[in-house]
């Protein structure tokens, strides 16, 4: 079933037929949603969890910035449910892939950064230079903060993918050291078990701090942009 | 469209019909008939309040009751040890490392819903309560500002009936001071009158004792003069006789 520590990682395929869309858009089902007043318990839970998440969010934006609330909720929704659902054994997680963080972050970053250029051009260039530099420092400064400008869709999406795999990997593997170690001697075992169910721990949390972490920073550089 | 086939194949064998061929699709439109369906969603139907009953989290009740009459009780279980040991031998589940990791999730999991489960369940209750209770005051609160518009004019009106009460009294009391201020006046006038006439009779009264002092003091006058120095001698002399009799009698007296 898995050949090596890498499989559960590849692009996964039925029958030859990439079903990678399908895995994408099934968080979307996971939520129900209706048109009536008072709902039955998930539904309520849902739009407190969600009203929540909103207000403490988009508290700080101007009005120009809140037009990106349904944007932000969306993002951090498919985040921590892709996320969270990667946790399940034999499940293929979307944002393990740099290629589905880069699709994520590059747009939404220059979608920011455009927006700043085009509204609040001087506000916008004037945060490549801070305040009180001396002067002969100016030039180095400034393409060192063009480069931190650069860097920041980079480092989004690398820093997703790189939390949420090596946390992966690390599940696995010490899972494999706890079945090698189950013939041989079951204390030691039962350590590694323990350790693996510490790590589960903190997997859960990792999964939703880093959509939490992702939307907000999304959400800072759009605070500094409108 | 297959209209449009229809009205001009009729068209075409009835050229008298030509003209209605042309106007024909717009009237069908106008004859189609839209918006058939209820107008509103209310009153909405309302929602079971409680879920399907499982066992294990998984398996409906409903699969259970339905293999129990070939089977009985135990049916399911025997069912799915032998799968679960069927797939484990025959390696269709292959025990890997996920294996493990997935005992550690699905375990947290189970663990995690088991623990925090009936007071998530009992928050989400309590936020529908609290909608519904915020909307019931704002009814309630409604419905208490009528009311207590309707009572307070229900009050006025009663308020109303009474008020000839109070007009009674204030004609009373008008009364009272009308008569109070003519009986002042009355006595004022009355006092007055008399003062006038007290004057007059005091007048007249000193005139009278002013008339009789002159007259006696006129006569005291007349009588002094009259009386001469030969009259005045012999008076004098008899009194003096008359007390040294007197005298006598009185030296007399103590005597005895």
């Amino acid at each position: 079933m898995n050949e090596n520590l890498f499989t559960s990682f590849s692009t996964p395929t039925l029958m030859g037929l990439p079903i990678i869309i399908m895995i994408i858009a099934f968080p979307a089902l996971l939520y129900p949603t209706s048109n009536r007043l008072i709902s039955n318990r998930i539904r309520t839970l849902q739009q407190y969890l969600i009203n929540l998440i909103l207000k403490q969010m988009m508290a700080i934006h101007s009005p120009k910035g809140r037009t990106w609330s349904l944007m932000l909720m969306s993002l951090i929704i498919f985040i921590a449910s892709t996320n969270l659902l990667g946790l399940l054994p034999h499940t293929f997680t979307p944002t393990t892939q740099l290629s589905i963080n880069l699709g994520l972050a590059i747009p939404l970053w220059a979608g920011a950064v455009i927006l700043g250029f085009r509204y609040k051009f001087k506000t916008s260039v004037s945060h490549f230079l801070p305040q009180g530099t001396p002067i002969l420092l100016i030039p180095m400064l400034i393409i060192i903060e063009t480069i931190s400008l650069f860097i920041q869709p980079m480092a989004l999406a690398v820093r997703l993918t790189a939390n949420i795999t090596a946390g992966h990997l690390l599940m696995h593997l010490i899972g494999a050291a706890t079945l090698a170690l189950f013939s041989i001697s079951t204390s030691t075992a039962l350590i590694t078990f323990i350790i693996l169910l510490l790590l589960t721990m903190l997997e859960f949390a990792v999964a939703l701090i880093q959509a939490y972490v992702f939307t907000l920073l999304v959400s800072l550089y759009l605070h500094d942009n409108t | 469209m297959l209209s449009r086939v229809v009205l001009s194949a009729a068209a075409t064998e009835a050229p008298a019909l030509k003209n209605a061929a042309l106007l024909g699709p717009g009237a069908l439109q106008t004859a189609r008939i839209f918006h058939t369906g209820q107008p509103s969603l209310a009153p909405v139907p309302p929602l079971p309040e409680y879920g399907g009953k499982v066992r294990f989290g998984l398996i409906p009740e409903e699969f259970f009751q339905f293999l129990y009459p070939k089977t009985g009780v135990t049916g399911p279980y025997m069912l799915g040890t032998g799968l679960i040991l069927y797939f484990l031998s025959k390696e269709i589940y292959v025990v890997t490392a996920e294996m493990f990791s997935s005992i550690a999730t699905i375990g947290l999991l189970i663990y995690g819903i088991k623990k925090y489960g009936p007071s998530v369940a009992e928050f989400a209750d309590k936020l529908n309560e609290d909608k519904l209770a915020k909307l019931e005051e704002a009814k309630q609160a409604s419905i208490k500002s009528i009311q207590d518009a309707i009572d307070m004019e229900k009050a006025q009106q009663a308020l109303v009936q009474k008020r000839h009460y109070l007009f009674d009294v204030q004609r009373n009391n008008i009364a009272m001071s009308l008569e109070v201020t003519y009986r002042e006046r009355l006595h004022r006038v009355y006092r007055e009158v008399k003062n006038r006439l007290d004057y007059h009779i005091s007048v007249q009264n000193v005139a009278r004792r002013k008339e009789q002092e002159h007259m006696i003091s006129w006569v005291e006058k007349s009588v002094v003069q009259s009386i001469s120095a030969q009259q005045e001698r012999e008076t004098i002399a008899k009194c003096i006789q008359d007390l040294q009799l007197l005298a006598k009698k009185a030296q007399a007296q103590p005597v005895m």
